[in-house]
């Protein structure tokens, strides 16, 4: 079977196809943001012309996505309109009241800045639902029509349907989509128990809101796109990556957009799973590094973990639907560094971008980046720029670093590069730290794989820091993310509020929601095409001590709903709370507040397959030697080591390489720091180990 | 704690204590301990929040976390509510004094005085002495406010007689010694209190919060030894000392006073208002933040604790209008050295440094109003910096009755927000939480899921912004309808005395607190009340003070005024009247011709 991943990001598309042989092709293509289809078109008929193939012969298209995320980062989305409960108009202006920075006079509230529904839009109507679901006060369906015509006179694109307690029972947001059918039906609708069912009435409301605002858009797009790809013999229909690292049709993704979020960002850590499961390792710690921004993952066994509800947000926009674990700092090739007034050296979050970019490119840009850096350690040479076709100048480089860095702190040349190295790596060191020791895992369990053009740069000295027994540098690091798409399930999440506790546990209502799921996340699988073999369920709570504010999302057993199945789950949260927390109190009563189905629909996952085998000895593939610069132990004195430099084409499977050593490739460089060694394991992934002592 | 001098005041800053030895630091290790520091202030209340009982600390994070030296200097803090920030050194100054040379490792050491450095009693602050080689090198330490404390009434308190009224205190109590949990201890502090459970588990978050950070702090020392360490710690509050007075060398000298400012009343004696005197002095690179000529203290829990809540405000003040966050490129870190060049006096005696036993428990409008009227005495001197005035109050109210089973209390604290003034170039912010105070609503469905309370409103207030060039910020109208008989307890302000408009920007509006508004039972209550019961049936309208405009009204941009009329902020009739627009609402349109005349007819007038 062929199958093809494109990965739109953007600066650049990534494209790659899969056959079950084994054989891989990739392409890069700069993306085309006003309708990034017409690139990702083009850019299929050119992959399918290199792997000699009609574009009719691909069988599957697997399709990771910014625009849902580029929406709402540059406030373009749809005017929205929005029905809601009479007297909580402005629950999104309002938002949670807290300002984002503590000691400020003159911040922005973004929620009110830049507002997803404007005032003027925000219509009211009577109607009012309690806690138990009970009707208090019927809907005015006629002040429905008449708000709905308003707004359909104003010329929204979407409409937005939020009322209190919608999650318990949805009778009246569902009555108003059916007056909206009848009097606006070209408009786009979302439903706040739809889209969120969950209680948190501004969450709830602002995710609703989101899904109107990226809806029209989104939709046109992934429906644009559908088209082509049948238009053009695609075989299925096109698969959409979601926040929560599963796939979805086009058809679902133009219902739920709102789950397409962070799509942009779980393919790649996706990637480094199979790629850590390809090489032995399941639990893998992802790092992938670009221009701008470095995204860092973490997954347990290989399994991705879920966001808490406090960090599931897009920009500044509360987002209540399910994220998996990635976290994107400003740190990447083009991060600028500078002394401050106060004397203090600092890199990033700020970059040069790829205009004015890196000193060295000699487009402008006068501050040192790390990129200028790395050129002055002789990590990045002019030559391997020049497989890229470009030209770079170290001298100006130098110049920056001169200038900016080594003569403020009165510093040499040498330790000013390797501050600039070592402070932006420390940035993405803390991102991971944040995720993995700090969250109850230690990183001495994982391996870390090494992502996107500058990943396998900063990969060594990171996993020396961490205590990272092992780096995993991918066959093809820049194109790990399009190779996440082909790696996973289409998946579904529905969850509901139960509110109930483990000490007098309401267990028909959980049995009877849980079934109502299933039945949902299983009616949904079918309508896309999905035979009932290659369905399954998973399940999961999220569960807090009776008491406490916040959840977390316990794995819940499967088999029939009992006493004994709440005890399981309890105990599986004490667990999780211990591992979170370092706390567990197992004679407190445990609150299930919601339960989650998430149905899954196999798809068949692509096969790294092995590369041609060699020797130990990688000799024949040193294509040159040079001069770089490297330190001993931290901290001290940098020191210029003669350093290999290797082709990736050359290299076959057991070679080993003792460091210092760099690795050339297309697009990316490898490092192998001087305390380190590394072997080339067969399917062509480079394991990189401490020296042993 | 050196006496109070009229002529420089005191700071929060400590004093040092060299144990170690001083080292150079090359400026990426340094980079790396600075960021280290900061990061486990944030896990630390990160932790704390995530698993907190009480909604004051997990939704509102009224908390704070950070490690500090012997001596209560503070080397990294959290950001979590600027109340807080700064306000532990105070904590630790306070248990040293009866503790001093017997901390073992494996102490926990809780404390709530507000007399010896407690930012006031419902704070409790959770304390653990690091070791390191078998010498005491410093506290892993943290704070937050638990829902009830055992005093005269449950949650709140405002006329009370005294300290011992307002709740139980614990001075520099060891909940665990030497690793020994004091579990008679606990028991006796639960049982006295209203909320035990709740207060259980806030305290197991307090403690784990604060061994967090003991663990943390000594990774650090073990990767790169106590000198480095400390040395790195020094130069960082070397640092963010010298980038605050950068900023203050470039106000020019003076003495700089805002317009007298009054509070509603005590809480006890009413109709009497109470005065706020604030002057900020500039003096090269110093402040001193004078509050001589405020009121004196008063008999109800409406004083302020010197240390633990006047010295932060001063502090966040000054810290907010130069190094905002916002216009600062930089991240400066909150630690001892944004101390150092901010002092305050208050004279002894005085609401904002009572005698021992006054009641403090209510300080939090207080401390509010002296930040506003900071920004309002900078304002002429900052215009770019500072603003017109914010609801400069806080308002908190305690629901609270007895629960289904008799025996047990329910408690819930609800901190209302308010809103900011205008900004010169920016319109204030709406609905927020203001100045010394930033936590978050609680969900009104969780709150229905839990209590027998029923929103019927929560919406933006319908009355019209502040006018000016840069209009007011808008507060809330929020109401409750109560299902069952209810104790209220409130401490609020902002009733007689609204945030002032600045540089010809007019005057925002006062809060207010009205039962069952629109009934011929409607009653305007007192900002202030002490055990006030609701009925069920009964419903509470909550308004929340609007800012002060900023700048001319007639300079403001018609387009901007039109928004606001579209939005139905302002009607048609606001426009010509406040801004001089004039507005054709068939077309949604300005009349830019009749908005011209019309201006220059004002601006002659």
């Amino acid at each position: 079977m062929k199958r093809i991943g494109v990965d739109v990001g953007g600066t650049f598309t990534d494209l790659i196809l899969w056959d079950d042989a084994g054989q891989v092709v990739v392409h890069k293509t700069p993306s085309t943001p006003a309708d990034p289809s017409v690139g990702t078109m083009e850019g299929i008929g050119v992959l399918a012309e290199r792997a000699g193939i009609p574009v009719s012969d691909i069988e599957m298209f697997f399709h990771g996505t910014t625009v849902a995320t580029n929406i709402v980062l540059e406030h373009n989305g749809a005017d929205v309109g929005m029905i809601t409960t009479d007297g909580f108009r402005d629950l999104l202006h309002i938002a949670r009241k807290k300002r984002p920075l503590n000691y400020s006079n003159h911040q922005d509230l973004p929620w009110q800045k830049w507002q997803l529904v404007r005032r003027r839009n925000r219509r009211t109507v009577t109607e009012r639902i309690d806690a138990t679901g009970t009707v208090l006060t019927p809907l005015d369906e006629d002040q429905v029509r008449e708000q709905v015509r308003l707004l359909r006179e104003r010329g929204v694109g979407a409409i937005a349907v939020c009322f209190l307690h919608a999650y318990r029972n949805p009778v009246h947001e569902e009555r108003v989509r059916a007056i909206i059918a009848e009097e606006f039906p070209e408009v786009f609708v979302s439903l706040s128990s739809q889209v969120a069912p969950q209680y948190r009435e501004y969450e709830r409301f602002s995710t609703t809101a989101l899904n109107a605002f990226i809806g029209p858009k989104v939709s046109t797009y992934v429906t644009n796109l559908a088209d082509s790809a049948r238009a053009a013999g695609i075989g299925e229909d096109v698969h959409l990556m979601t926040s929560a690292g599963g796939l979805a049709t086009a058809r679902s993704a133009c219902e739920a957009p709102v789950s397409l979020l962070t799509s942009g960002v779980i393919a790649g850590l996706l990637g480094g799973c199979a790629i850590g499961r390809a090489s032995g390792y399941p639990s893998v710690i992802t790092l992938d590094v670009g221009g701008t921004s470095a995204d860092v993952g973490v997954a347990p066994d290989g399994k991705l973990r879920m966001k808490h509800l406090l960090d599931t947000r897009i920009g500044d926009y509360h987002a209540m639907v399910p994220m998996a674990e990635v976290d994107t700092i400003g740190a990447g090739g083009g991060s600028v560094a500078s002394v401050d007034e106060g004397g203090m050296f600092r890199v990033g979050p700020r970059s040069a971008g790829a205009v004015p970019g890196p000193a060295c490119y000699d487009r402008g840009g006068t501050e040192p980046t790390s990129t200028d850096a790395m050129v002055l350690m002789g990590w990045l040479r002019e030559d391997s720029f020049l497989s890229g076709n470009m030209t770079v100048r170290p001298e100006l480089a130098r110049a920056a670093v001169d200038t900016h860095i080594a003569q403020p702190l009165d510093t040499s040349l040498d330790r000013a590069a390797m501050g600039i190295f070592k402070i932006l790596a420390y940035s993405m060191t803390e991102a991971i730290s944040l995720h993995s020791v700090r969250k109850g895992y230690d990183p001495r369990d994982f391996s870390l794989v090494a992502e996107g053009g500058a990943g396998p740069l900063f990969a060594w000295h990171i996993a020396e820091q961490l205590g990272i027994p092992r780096v995993i540098v991918p066959r093809h690091p820049g194109i790990a993310s399009a190779m996440g798409l082909l790696t996973t399930d289409l998946r579904y999440e529905i969850p509901t509020t139960v509110w109930t506790s483990s000490a007098a546990p309401d267990v028909d209502l959980i049995a009877t929601q849980m079934k109502r799921l299933e039945e949902e996340a299983r009616s949904q699988l079918r309508a896309d095409g999905v035979d009932d073999e290659h369905i399954s369920m998973e399940r999961s709570v999220d569960c807090r001590y009776m008491g406490q504010g916040y959840e977390l999302r316990v794995p819940a057993p499967d088999g029939e709903i009992d006493e004994g199945w709440v005890a399981a789950t309890a105990a599986a949260f004490h667990d999780v709370h211990g591992r979170t927390y370092s706390q567990r109190f197992e004679d407190k009563p445990v609150h299930l507040v919601n339960i989650r189905v998430t149905g899954v629909g196999a798809v068949p996952h692509i096969i790294i397959g092995e590369i041609e085998t060699g020797g130990e000895d990688a000799g024949p593939a040193i294509k040159a030697t040079t001069r770089a610069l490297f330190w001993r132990e931290e901290p001290s004195a940098p020191e210029w080591f003669e350093t290999p430099v290797y082709d990736r084409a050359l290299l076959r499977a057991g070679n080993r390489i003792s460091g210092p050593a760099i690795v050339e490739q297309f697009d990316s460089t490898t490092v192998i720091g001087i305390n380190q060694q590394a072997t080339v394991d067969a399917v062509g992934h480079i394991i990189m180990e401490r020296k042993s002592a | 704690m050196t006496a109070l001098m009229p002529t420089t005041g005191v700071s929060l800053a400590g004093e040092a204590t060299r144990t170690w030895k001083d080292v150079d630091v090359d400026p990426i290790t340094l980079r790396v301990i600075g960021g280290a520091l900061n990061s486990m202030a944030k896990e630390m209340a990160q932790v704390l929040y995530r698993m907190a009982y009480s909604s004051l600390i997990r939704e509102s994070e009224d908390l704070g976390a950070g490690i500090f030296d012997v001596n209560g200097r503070e080397l990294c803090e959290s950001d979590s509510t600027p109340m807080h920030c700064g306000s532990i050194p105070a904590y630790i100054r306070g248990i040293n004094r009866r503790l001093a040379g017997t901390y073992q490792p494996g102490d926990v050491v809780l404390h709530n005085h507000p007399y010896h450095g407690a930012a006031h009693s419902p704070d409790y602050g959770v304390m653990i002495p690091i070791f390191w080689q078998g010498e005491h090198i410093g506290f892993a330490g943290c704070t937050g406010h638990v829902s009830d404390i055992g005093g005269n009434f449950p949650g709140l308190c405002m006329d009370v007689v005294d300290v011992w009224a307002e709740g139980k205190l614990m001075d520099s109590m060891k909940i665990y010694e030497a690793g020994v949990r004091n579990d008679m201890l606990i028991q006796h502090i639960l049982d006295n209190v209203r909320t035990p459970e709740q207060n259980r588990g806030d305290l197991e978050a307090l403690i784990a919060c604060a061994r967090l950070g003991e663990r943390r702090f000594t990774e650090l020392l073990e990767k790169y030894g106590l000198d480095t360490v400390m040395s790195a710690a020094e130069r960082w509050m070397d640092y963010s000392e010298d980038m605050l007075r950068r900023r203050i060398r470039e106000i020019p000298d003076g003495s700089y006073e805002a317009p007298i400012g009054y509070l509603d009343d005590d809480g006890k004696n009413r109709g009497i208002p109470l005065k706020v005197a604030v002057r900020v002095q500039v003096d090269g690179d110093d402040v001193l933040v004078d509050l001589t000529g405020s009121n004196d203290q008063v008999p109800t829990a409406f004083n302020v604790p010197f240390e633990g809540s006047v010295l932060p405000t001063a502090v966040s003040a000054i810290r907010t209008i130069l190094l905002d966050e916002f216009l600062t490129e930089e991240f400066v870190p909150q630690n001892d050295g944004c101390f150092r060049p901010v002092k305050a006096y208050a004279p002894e005696g005085s609401i904002f440094n009572p005698n021992f036993p006054a009641s403090c428990f209510a300080r939090f409008s207080q401390v509010n109003r002296v930040f506003d009227s900071i920004n309002l005495a900078l304002a002429p001197v900052l215009p770019d910096r500072a603003i017109a005035g914010s609801s400069a109050a806080l308002c908190a109210i305690a629901y609270s009755g007895l629960a289904a089973d008799g025996e047990s209390y329910w408690v819930y604290i609800e901190i209302n927000e308010g809103s900011y003034g205008g900004r010169n170039g920016k319109d204030g912010m709406d609905c927020v939480d203001s100045l010394m105070a930033n936590t978050r609503n609680n969900p009104i469905e969780e709150l229905e899921l839990n209590h027998a309370m029923r929103a019927v409103r929560y919406e933006l207030r319908e009355e019209q912004p502040a006018p000016g060039e840069w209009r007011g910020g808008i507060g809330s109208v929020r109401t409750w309808l109560m299902e069952v008989d209810t104790f209220l307890g409130s401490e609020a302000d902002n009733r007689s005395d609204p945030p002032a408009g600045a540089l010809g920007g007019h005057d925002g509006r006062s809060g207010a607190f009205i039962r069952n508004p629109g009934t011929d039972r409607e009653e305007v209550l007192f900002s202030k009340v002490t055990q006030e019961v609701c009925k069920a049936g009964d419903v509470l309208e909550i308004r929340l003070p609007s800012g002060g405009g900023f700048g001319d009204p007639l300079a403001r941009d018609p387009q901007a005024v039109l928004d606001d009329v579209e939005d139905e902020y302002l009607t048609a009739e606001d426009a010509r009247r406040d801004y001089g627009v004039v507005l054709d609402t068939d077309s949604w349109t300005v009349d830019e011709v009749a908005t011209r005349e019309l201006r220059s007819a004002r601006a002659a007038a």
